[in-house]
């Protein structure tokens, strides 16, 4: 059976020289499938929306209705969730969104996918939460502190309460990275395991007598495969709505902190 | 992309043979987070994948907010002002011509009370021609009426006068008759007179 973790090995396609960041030290450039992969779902993001924006009609094509509903659904979501305040933070969640559902989707088609990246996700969910902490701090300064000490909540439970927030705050990164690897991983390692069924159970029937049962399992399979494949498709959309959905409730936190609304 | 790159497949697939071989080692590998367990911990790779994605991801991010999400606003800005145009249009033919049907129905209103005025007028008009055609009528009837009546009491006075010269000149002949002696018609008609007077 071919080895289900091969599909998630990074490979080098073109060779570019490393870069050396200070501080940090060398950094290959490498153009990999992982880069490729990101490329394309970029590309791919860039192509639909020229192409859905293109004739920018009053009464949308078919294509345009798509777009347009992406867009206003991100919209509805941010708004709803952050207030008209969020209108700012728009652009980059719903970046966020397009480029990782671009990314998931492509993972379906092609043979990599760079949200089974780890280094991916985990720079994703940290370049959210930097942005929270920066924005939060600009925006209120010192009352940072109100978001780990809850309002109306007593001395003597904010000693247990706000050891927890801080906790739950800095692990906020690590599941909203994990979550997106997890998911992904999962999914396209169960996928390439049934597939492998397929062939193995297949090749053991073949060799007839009773193991020629193992054609009705090798067809379990194929059915499993094909159920997973469709509920991969839910996950690559899910996946990047919730990320989407967390990032604006972050921002959410430090935006309209003290006031809940 | 094997082809390219044979010393990676080959080092997956060394791997791969270690980790089908012993299950503890694997165990110790993730561990260790290098080399070895998920490829996706291999960190020689992370350097590389985070600046792209950063780069990628910050291309993608200008292009989307200074080209598209304003491009797809400005749609649906438009959008909502056509639709909030037409409906206004819309709202404003309507009351037009709500207005333009109270005009009619008003015109319809004055038109009939006009017609009605004509009716009224035309009937009281007409009562009047006939009353005094038949006023007229009336009395050209009462007129023919009140001749034929002078003229039957001129016929009645006349045979009335008849009768007394014929009774003056009955009585005249009778007394003759009866008497022999002769009588004149004056004393006859001075004794119908007194008759007559002493009868009325």
């Amino acid at each position: 059976m071919a080895d289900p973790m091969h599909q998630f090995e990074i490979q080098k396609v073109l060779d570019l020289p490393a870069i050396t960041l200070p501080g940090i030290g060398a950094i290959d450039m490498s153009i990999t499938n992982s880069t490729v992969a990101m490329l394309l779902a970029a590309a791919l993001v860039v192509l639909f929306f020229a192409v859905t924006t293109a004739k920018a009609a009053v009464v949308p094509g078919r294509l345009q209705v798509i777009g347009e509903g992406i867009f206003s659904y991100i919209d509805d979501l941010v708004v709803g969730i952050i207030g008209h305040e969020g209108r700012k933070f728009f652009p980059y969640i719903f970046t966020l969104f397009v480029f990782i559902l671009a990314m998931n989707v492509l993972g379906l088609f092609l043979v990599f996918t760079a949200t089974s990246q780890l280094a991916v996700t985990a720079s994703l969910a940290v370049m959210t939460i930097l942005i929270v902490i920066i924005y939060g701090l600009m925006r209120n300064g010192a009352n940072m502190y109100k978001l780990f000490v809850p309002a109306g909540v007593p001395w003597y439970m904010l000693i247990l309460v706000t050891p927890i927030e801080i906790l739950s705050f800095l692990l906020r990164p690590v599941t909203l990275a994990l979550r997106l690897f997890g998911n992904m991983l999962g999914g396209h390692v169960a996928l390439k395991v049934f597939a492998g069924f397929v062939v193995s159970l297949g090749a053991l029937a073949a060799t007839g007598g009773v193991a020629s049962l193992g054609y009705l399992a090798a067809a379990l399979s194929l059915g499993g495969v094909v159920a997973l494949t469709a509920l991969e498709f839910l996950v690559a959309f899910l996946q990047a709505f919730v990320f989407a959905v967390l990032a604006c409730v972050y921002l959410n936190d430090v935006v309209n902190l003290g006031h809940h609304h | 992309m094997a082809a390219e790159t044979p010393n990676h497949a080959e080092t997956a697939g060394a791997d791969h043979g270690a980790h089908a071989s012993t299950g503890t080692t694997e165990v110790a590998a993730h561990g260790g987070g290098e080399s070895g367990g998920l490829p996706q911990f291999r960190m020689e790779y992370w350097g590389g994948q985070i600046v792209w994605l950063f780069l990628i991801f910050a291309v993608l991010y200008i292009l989307l907010a200074k080209v598209f999400v304003p491009r797809l606003r400005k749609i649906k800005d438009n959008r909502a002002a056509t639709i909030a145009d037409a409906v206004n249009q819309a709202r404003s033919v309507q009351a037009e011509a709500e207005a333009q049907a109270k005009a009619a129905q008003a015109e319809i209103d004055e038109a009939r009370s006009r017609a009605r005025g004509l009716a009224v007028e035309a009937k009281a008009k007409a009562a009047a021609q006939l009353a005094t055609s038949q006023k007229a009528e009336d009395e050209r009837l009462q007129a023919q009426m009140d001749e034929a009546e002078a003229r039957i009491r001129g016929l009645r006075d006349q045979a009335m006068s008849n009768v007394r010269g014929i009774a003056g000149e009955t009585a005249q002949a009778m007394v003759e008759k009866l008497t022999g002696q002769k009588v004149t018609a004056a004393e006859i008609d001075a004794a119908l007179t007194a008759r007559a007077q002493g009868a009325a």
